[in-house]
C-alpha cells in the first residue's frame, strides 16, 4: 500500500524529477563527488603528487587542532565576515534606493559605475592596488599627506596593523557593485503601484521608505546577506594576489592558508590541505545553522508578540 | 506646492553632484589602468595623483592584443562565458522551480545537500574535477571546461529562483493550466518570463564568475592552447623576473570592454523590462 | 667507442670552436633520426617551461629544429614558476604533460619526481655527457640507478644577493662607483647617505619583502658571507636541505644567520629602506629601482638582463658589487647545479624529445645563453668572450670569485630525498620568519630563530624514522662531510 503510495507519489511528480535532473547531474559530478574525494584526501598523507598516499585516519584533523596558523585564520576570516558583510549590505542597501528613483538623472551611469570594479579580473586589481596604496608617492598617500592627513606616509599593504583592514576595504570595493545589484532587482519586485498608493495616502518620501519600502525588502535581506557572506568566504584571489597572505599572516584568510598548503608550500600537503578544508567547511556550516536558527528565534519572538 | 517640489528638486541635484564625485573617487583605480595602459615601462611608476600619459603609448595595446593571441582569447572567453551562463540559467530556473513549487518526494534531501555545499570551501575540488573530466574525455575542450564550470556550485542561483517564484502568486500557474499548457509550457512561458529580475542577476553573478575564471580554463586547456581565455592568457605578461605592466593594463582594459557592454544591456533589461506580470 | 672518447674529450679541453661545431654536428644527426621517429607519432614536441627572458633563444632553437626535421614541430609554453607547480601537477595526473618541461614550483626533489614515476631516463646519454665537463652528471641529481635524467644548464657558482647599485646615488653618496659598498657597514653608511640626501625622493635599499621564499634566499647568502658554512641537499636553497657540513645539524640558531638578520633590521630601524618594500615583489622592486627611487637592490645576475630589456633608459647608470659581507671578502656556497629540464614519462616521442633537449647541453648552448644576460650559463667561458653589459661580465666575475661548490647530502646519499619528502616544513619558516622580525612582529630573534632550529632537527628526525622504519638504508651520518674543508670546493671525486 504505501509502495503503491509512493509509486504514485513519484510518477505524479515525475517533471519534477525531470526539471532536477540537470542539476543533479551536474551538481553531483563537479560539486558534490570533489566535496567526498576532499574527504577521502583528508584522511592520507598525500602531497597530491606521487603515487604513494598512505591512509593515515584522522592524524591530519589531531595536526590541525593543535595548528595555530589554522586558528589564526579562522580569527581573520571571522573578522573579516564580520566587518565587511554588514558594512557592505548596509551601505549598498542605501545607495541602492537612492538610485532606485526614478527622477535621478544620470542613475544609469552611476549604476554602472559603482559595479565596473566587480567585472574587473582580480589579477589585475591585485596589481593596481599596489601601485594606489604604494606608501612611496601612491595617489592615496599622496593625497593624505597633501590634505595634512598624515605626516608619514601609510604602508597600506606593507604594515601587518594595517594590511587587513587594506585588504578588507579593497574587497568591499570590489564587490560592492554585486550586491548593489541584488538590492536593485529586490527594489525591482516592489510594484509601482505601491508606492502610488502610499503617496495617494499622503505618505512623504520617508515614511514611504519606513513602512513601505523596507518592510517590503525585509524577505530579500537574509538572502541578501548569506549571498555576501558566501562570496566574502571567497576572498581568497584577492588575497593571494594583493598580499598571499602576509605580512606575517596578517591576512592569513583560512582560504588562503589551505590552498598554501594543498598546493603552494615548499613541502606541498593536498591530504592536510584537505582535512583543513574538510574543518572550514563544518565551521561555516556551524556558523550558518547559528545565524538560522537565531533568526528564527528572533522572527517567532516578534510574532509572538 | 511648488517651493516643495523646488527643494526636491535641490535635493536631487545635491544626491547627483554627491553621487559623481563618490562615483568617480570609485572609479579611479580603473582610470588609473587605463592611463597605465598608454604609458611606457618606467612611466607605470611614475606615481602622484595624475592620469594622463606625457606620451601616448598606444603600441602597448598593439602587443597586448598581438602577443597575447587576445582576438583568439576573446572569442574562446565569450563562447565559454555564453556557454556557462545559459547552461546556470536553465538548470538552476528549473531545479528553483520545482523545489519551490513541487512537493517531491526527496526534496528536503536534495536542498539539505544544496545548503550543506554552500560552504564548502572551493579550492580545492579542482583536483577532483580535473580526474572526473579526463574520465569522461572531457579535458581539452570548450564544452568541458563549460561543464564544470555551470555544475560547480551556483547554489545560490538556485536559491534566488526557488524564493522568487514561491512568492508568485498561485492564481497565475492555475490559469496558465485551464488554458491548457502542461508542465514544461507553464514553466517556460509563464513562470520563466516572470523570473526576469532573478534570471538578469544570476545572468551577471555567473557571467562574472566564468569571465573571471582562471584555474579552470589553464588546467583544462593544457594541451590546446587555442581554447584558452582571456583570463589564461593574462599570464603572458607576468614573466620570471618581470612583469609587463602597461602591456598588462592594455589587455585589462581590452578585457574590461566586453563586461561594461554585458552590463550596460542587462542593465536596461533591469529597468525596463520588469516583469509586467506582476503588476497585473 | 673511439669518437665517443673524441667527442668527450673536445668536451672537456674547453677548445670551444672544435668543441662547438663537433657538438653541432653530432646533434644534428642524432636528433634527426629521433624526429622522424617523432614524426610518424603526431610530429609535434610539447614543451613546457619557466624561462620567460629565453623565450627568443628557445624558439630560435626550435624554429631550427623545426627546419631541420621536417614535420616535426615544437609547442613551446612559458609558465611563471608561481603557478607553474600545479599546473604540472594536474597535467601529469590526467595525462596530458608536455614531452619535455621543467620542474619550478613543484617543490619535489629530482629523486622523489624519478621514484613517483614522472621522469624517463634521456635517450642517447652518451652524447650528451660528451658535451658536459667531466663530473657535472651526479648519481641522485642528474643520474637515477645509473640512467641519465637530466643534465645542467646554469652555473653552480652564482648567488641572488649581488648588490646592484645606482652608481650616480652611490657616488653622490661618497661610494665606490664602481664596486659599491664591500661591507655591511659601509653598506649601511651610504644607504644612510643616500637616503639622506634625497630627502624623501631616493632611500638607500630596496627590496621586494613581501615574498618570503625570496627574502629567505637573501637571508642564507647574508648569512654565508658572514661565515655560515652549508652543505645543501636542495636547490633554491630550501630550508630543509641546508646544513653545517662538519656537524650535518642544522645551524639556523648559529651566529651568522643571527647577525644577518640584525644587519637587515638595522637597515628597517635606521628608515633607509624604500617605504613601498614592504609590498613588493621583486619584480616590481626592480622596476622602481630603475626609476631611480633607491640605491641598491640585491639580485641575481638577471638583473642586467631585465634592466637592458625593459628599462633600457636606466642601463647605463648601473654598477654592480659583491654581496655586501662583514670582513668584505664573503665566501658563499652554491648547490651542485641540477638539471632544469625533463623529458616525461608520458612522452610519446622520448626519444625525438631527448634529441632536442641535447642540443641545450654543451658549450654552444652556453654561448648563446650568455648572450641573454640572464642565469649564468654552466660554461663560464662563454661569458668572457660574449658581447654583454660589462656589469653581468663583473657579476659573473664575482661568483667564480666567491662561490665554492657546496657538499650535497643528496648526491651522497640519494636516499635523503625520500627523508626529505616525508619532511613538512615547520611554519612559520625562515622567510616569514623573516618578514616578522622586520616588521617588528617578531622580536626576539635568537628565541625565534632557535625554536625554528628546533623544529625543523624534530621534523628530520621524525622523518628520518619513518623513513628507516621502512628499511632504507638512511642515517643522520649522510649528512657529514668529514673531508669538507672552509672556503674549497667540494669536488665530485671528495664523495667516493
Amino acid at each position: 500500500m504505501t509502495g503503491q503510495g509512493l509509486a504514485a507519489r513519484l510518477w505524479s511528480e515525475r517533471w519534477a524529477y525531470v526539471f532536477l535532473l540537470p542539476t543533479l547531474l551536474l551538481f553531483g559530478a563537479y560539486t558534490v563527488w570533489p566535496i567526498i574525494s576532499s574527504l577521502y584526501y583528508s584522511l592520507l598523507d598525500w602531497n597530491g603528487l606521487g603515487a604513494e598516499r598512505p591512509f593515515v585516519g584522522l592524524e591530519n584533523y589531531r595536526e590541525a587542532f593543535g595548528d595555530p596558523l589554522f586558528w589564526q585564520s579562522l580569527g581573520i576570516t571571522l573578522t573579516i565576515i564580520a566587518v565587511t558583510v554588514p558594512l557592505r549590505v548596509a551601505l549598498s542597501l542605501l545607495v541602492a534606493l537612492v538610485l532606485n528613483n526614478p527622477r535621478l538623472p544620470l542613475a544609469r551611469l552611476f549604476r554602472t559605475a559603482l559595479f565596473v570594479p566587480a567585472v574587473t579580473t582580480t589579477a589585475i586589481i591585485g596589481v593596481v592596488m599596489g601601485f594606489i596604496f604604494d606608501p612611496a608617492g601612491g595617489p592615496v598617500n599622496q593625497l593624505l599627506v597633501d590634505l595634512g592627513l598624515v605626516d608619514q606616509p601609510i604602508d597600506f599593504l606593507g604594515d601587518p596593523s594595517t594590511s587587513l583592514w587594506t585588504v578588507m576595504g579593497v574587497h568591499m570595493w570590489k564587490w560592492f557593485g554585486i550586491t548593489l545589484v541584488y538590492w536593485l532587482a529586490a527594489l525591482q519586485t516592489i510594484p509601482v503601484s505601491v508606492y502610488e498608493a502610499a503617496r495617494t495616502d499622503g505618505a512623504g518620501s520617508w515614511a514611504a521608505l519606513r513602512h513601505v519600502t523596507l518592510p517590503m525588502l525585509k524577505p530579500f535581506l537574509i538572502i541578501i546577506a548569506l549571498l555576501t557572506a558566501i562570496e566574502t568566504m571567497q576572498i581568497f584571489d584577492l588575497v593571494l594576489t594583493m598580499t598571499n597572505g602576509g605580512p606575517y599572516f596578517s591576512t592569513l584568510a583560512t582560504e588562503v592558508y589551505i590552498y598554501q598548503q594543498a598546493f603552494a608550500t615548499s613541502t606541498p600537503r593536498l591530504g592536510y590541505g584537505s582535512a583543513l578544508g574538510v574543518l572550514f567547511g563544518i565551521f561555516t556550516l556551524v556558523l550558518a545553522a547559528i545565524q538560522a536558527i537565531g533568526i528564527r528565534y528572533a522572527n517567532r519572538a516578534r510574532s509572538s508578540s | 506646492m511648488k517651493a516643495a517640489a523646488n527643494r526636491l528638486r535641490l535635493g536631487i541635484w545635491a544626491q547627483v553632484i554627491l553621487l559623481a564625485v563618490i562615483c568617480l573617487v570609485w572609479i579611479y583605480p580603473l582610470l588609473w589602468i587605463v592611463s597605465a595602459s598608454l604609458k611606457d615601462s618606467l612611466g607605470v611608476f611614475s606615481g602622484g595623483l595624475g592620469l594622463i600619459p606625457e606620451t601616448f603609448h598606444f603600441e602597448n595595446y598593439v602587443r597586448a592584443w598581438r602577443d597575447a593571441d587576445f582576438g583568439l582569447y576573446t572569442l574562446n572567453s565569450v563562447l565559454i562565458t555564453l556557454g556557462t551562463v545559459a547552461l546556470v540559467i536553465l538548470r538552476c530556473a528549473l531545479a528553483g522551480y520545482v523545489i519551490a513549487r513541487r512537493n517531491f518526494v526527496g526534496k528536503r534531501v536534495v536542498v539539505g545537500v544544496l545548503v550543506a555545499t554552500l560552504f564548502a570551501p572551493g579550492g580545492l575540488t579542482i583536483i577532483p574535477v580535473v580526474e572526473l573530466s579526463d574520465l569522461m574525455g572531457l579535458l581539452n575542450s570548450r564544452t568541458g571546461i563549460v561543464l564544470a564550470l555551470a555544475g560547480s556550485g551556483h547554489v545560490a542561483a538556485v536559491l534566488l529562483y526557488a524564493g522568487y517564484f514561491s512568492r508568485v502568486p498561485r492564481e497565475l500557474e492555475e490559469a496558465a493550466v485551464m488554458d491548457g499548457a502542461g508542465f514544461l509550457r507553464t514553466f517556460f512561458r509563464v513562470m520563466l518570463p516572470l523570473a526576469g529580475p532573478v534570471t538578469a542577476t544570476v545572468g551577471v553573478m555567473t557571467f562574472l564568475a566564468a569571465w573571471n575564471n582562471f584555474l579552470l580554463p589553464l588546467v583544462f586547456t593544457f594541451s590546446r592552447p587555442d581554447l584558452r581565455t582571456l583570463s589564461v592568457g593574462m599570464l603572458a605578461f607576468r614573466g620570471t623576473n618581470s612583469t609587463d605592466w602597461s602591456g598588462l593594463a592594455a589587455a585589462g582594459t581590452i578585457s574590461l570592454i566586453p563586461l561594461l557592454v554585458v552590463f550596460l544591456l542587462l542593465q536596461r533589461y533591469f529597468v525596463e523590462g520588469v516583469a509586467g506580470a506582476v503588476k497585473n | 667507442m673511439t669518437t665517443l672518447g673524441r667527442r668527450r674529450f673536445l668536451g672537456l679541453s674547453g677548445a670551444a670552436l672544435a668543441g662547438a661545431l663537433g657538438v653541432a654536428g653530432c646533434t644534428r644527426t642524432s636528433t634527426q633520426e629521433a624526429a622522424a621517429r617523432a614524426a610518424d607519432g603526431g610530429g609535434v614536441i610539447r614543451w613546457w617551461d619557466h624561462f620567460q627572458p629565453l623565450k627568443p633563444l628557445h624558439e630560435r632553437i626550435f624554429a631550427e629544429y623545426a627546419k631541420a626535421n621536417p614535420g616535426v614541430r615544437v609547442e613551446h609554453e612559458v609558465y611563471n614558476p608561481n603557478e607553474m607547480g600545479q599546473a604540472l601537477q594536474l597535467a601529469f595526473k590526467s595525462n596530458q604533460i608536455a614531452d619535455v618541461h621543467s620542474v619550478a614550483g613543484l617543490g619535489l626533489s629530482e629523486a622523489a619526481l624519478v621514484a613517483s614515476g614522472w621522469l624517463a631516463p634521456l635517450a642517447g646519454a652518451e652524447a650528451i655527457r660528451a658535451k658536459l665537463p667531466a663530473d657535472s652528471l651526479l648519481e641522485g641529481l642528474h643520474i637515477f640507478d645509473g640512467k641519465v635524467y637530466t643534465f645542467p644548464i646554469f652555473s653552480p657558482r652564482q648567488y641572488t644577493t649581488l648588490n646592484w647599485f645606482n652608481r650616480e646615488l652611490v657616488e653622490r653618496a661618497g661610494g665606490d662607483p664602481v664596486n659599491g659598498p664591500a661591507t655591511w657597514e659601509e653598506f649601511r653608511a651610504i644607504a644612510a647617505r643616500i637616503t639622506r640626501d634625497g630627502g624623501g625622493k631616493a632611500y638607500g635599499w630596496i627590496q621586494g619583502l613581501a615574498f618570503h621564499e625570496r627574502l629567505q634566499v637573501h637571508v642564507v647568502e647574508l648569512a654565508m658571507s658572514a661565515g655560515a658554512p652549508l652543505a645543501m641537499a636542495q636547490g633554491g636553497l630550501g630550508e630543509l636541505g641546508l646544513v653545517d657540513p662538519r656537524t650535518g645539524e642544522y645551524v639556523y640558531d648559529t651566529e651568522p644567520f643571527v647577525q644577518a638578520l640584525e644587519f637587515l633590521l638595522s637597515l628597517v630601524r635606521d628608515k633607509v629602506v624604500f617605504p613601498a618594500s614592504t609590498s613588493l615583489d621583486a619584480r616590481t622592486a626592480r622596476a622602481r629601482w630603475a626609476t631611480g627611487v633607491a640605491g641598491m637592490f640585491f639580485d641575481g645576475s638577471w638583473n642586467i638582463g631585465v634592466v637592458n630589456g625593459q628599462f633600457k633608459q636606466f642601463v647605463d647608470k648601473v654598477g654592480v658589487g659583491p654581496i655586501p659581507s662583514p670582513s668584505g671578502k664573503p665566501v658563499l656556497y652554491g648547490a651542485p647545479a641540477p638539471g632544469q629540464l625533463f623529458v616525461s614519462s608520458q612522452s610519446r616521442h622520448v626519444e625525438a624529445a631527448s634529441g632536442l633537449l641535447a642540443r641545450f647541453a654543451g658549450p654552444e648552448y652556453s654561448k648563446e645563453l650568455a648572450a641573454f644576460m640572464d642565469q649564468v650559463p654552466l660554461d663560464l667561458e662563454a661569458v668572457k668572450r660574449a658581447d654583454v653589459h660589462p656589469t653581468y661580465k663583473r657579476a659573473v666575475e664575482l661568483f667564480g670569485q666567491a662561490v665554492r661548490l657546496a657538499p650535497s647530502p643528496l648526491v651522497r646519499n640519494p636516499a635523503i630525498a625520500q627523508v626529505m619528502s616525508e619532511m613538512k616544513s615547520p611554519r612559520p619558516t625562515l622567510g616569514e620568519l623573516t618578514q616578522g622580525i622586520l616588521s617588528g612582529e617578531v622580536t626576539d630573534i635568537r628565541k625565534a630563530l632557535r625554536e625554528y632550529t628546533g623544529k625543523m632537527a624534530a621534523e628530520r628526525e621524525r622523518a628520518l624514522k619513518e623513513v628507516s622504519g621502512k628499511g632504507v638504508k638512511v642515517s643522520l651520518d649522510d649528512w657529514k662531510f668529514p673531508n669538507w674543508q672552509a672556503g674549497q670546493d667540494y669536488t665530485a671525486e671528495m664523495y667516493r
